[in-house]
């Protein structure tokens, strides 16, 4: 039964992460591309850099959480277990999202010329 | 023998919480985004962008809070035991979004409040230079 919530938990930890990454990546891009003022190389740094962040520091968090794993026995323990390992992943990742939004618009605030506009 | 209900009302939660999130989701950025083209003057690709990603955001703070509240530790015996536990639940986490809800729309209103503020500045920034040609 552990073996199953495991299978299921990295299957769906994978998913999402490879799925939401690439969503932040594509939109981000414009995104960031604004913010940095049409800066287009500064952009496209930035953005790989925090897509290879985002990549490593989730799946190794997820990779690291099956060592804490409890004993599953039954199917419930199995939904409940594998519920709250990808809802402690989700919040961390919702989190740094925000966190990641904030920092590059506070770059873009030291980034802009202060005398233009 | 009495059989736990525990398994019954996960997938119960489940399916409740995830339908829930994804119609307010849906809801509010649908129309956020008029909010969102309001606040940067019309740039389409950008409030779009913009818009997703707050999106994005608000989906995997909320499921993930939804997961993570899931779990009853306890045995679950019979259909009002399952009922009380699973009202408590969902009413928490219909709170919990509709705190989640306004906070959302009070970010809006004052994102476009500062962008007003702002292509006022600006205006009259840009005014003297114009009066002198005229």
């Amino acid at each position: 039964m552990n073996l199953a919530a495991i299978i299921i938990y990295l299957v769906l930890a994978y998913v999402i992460t490879v799925h939401v990454g690439w969503k932040f990546y594509t939109n981000g891009r414009v995104y960031i591309l604004h913010l940095m003022e049409n800066d287009a190389v500064f952009t496209d740094a930035i953005n790989k850099l925090l897509l290879t962040g985002y990549y490593l520091l989730n799946l190794g968090y997820s990779a690291i959480m099956i060592t804490a794993w409890e004993k599953v026995e039954n199917l419930e323990e199995l939904i409940a277990n594998v519920g709250t390992m990808l809802g402690r992943i989700l919040l961390t990742l919702g989190f740094i999202h925000f966190i990641n939004m904030m920092v590059i618009y506070q770059l873009s605030k030291t980034h802009k010329n202060p005398v233009k506009k | 023998m009495e059989t736990s209900s525990n398994a019954l009302a996960y997938f119960i939660y489940l399916p409740v919480v995830i339908v829930l999130t994804w119609f307010v989701a849906h809801t509010l950025f649908k129309n956020a985004l008029i909010f969102m083209l309001d606040i940067f003057h019309g740039r389409d690709d950008l409030a779009t962008s913009t818009n997703k990603l707050f999106e994005l955001g608000f989906y995997l703070l909320n499921v993930g809070f939804a997961l993570l509240i899931m779990e009853v530790s306890y045995v679950i015996s019979g259909n009002q035991a399952l009922l009380e536990v699973l009202s408590y639940k969902l009413g928490g986490y219909s709170i919990y979004l509709g705190i989640m809800l306004f906070l959302n729309l009070y970010l809006l209103f004052r994102g476009r409040r500062i962008s007003k503020q702002r292509q006022m500045m600006m205006e009259l920034a840009a005014k003297p230079s114009i009066e002198p040609q005229q």
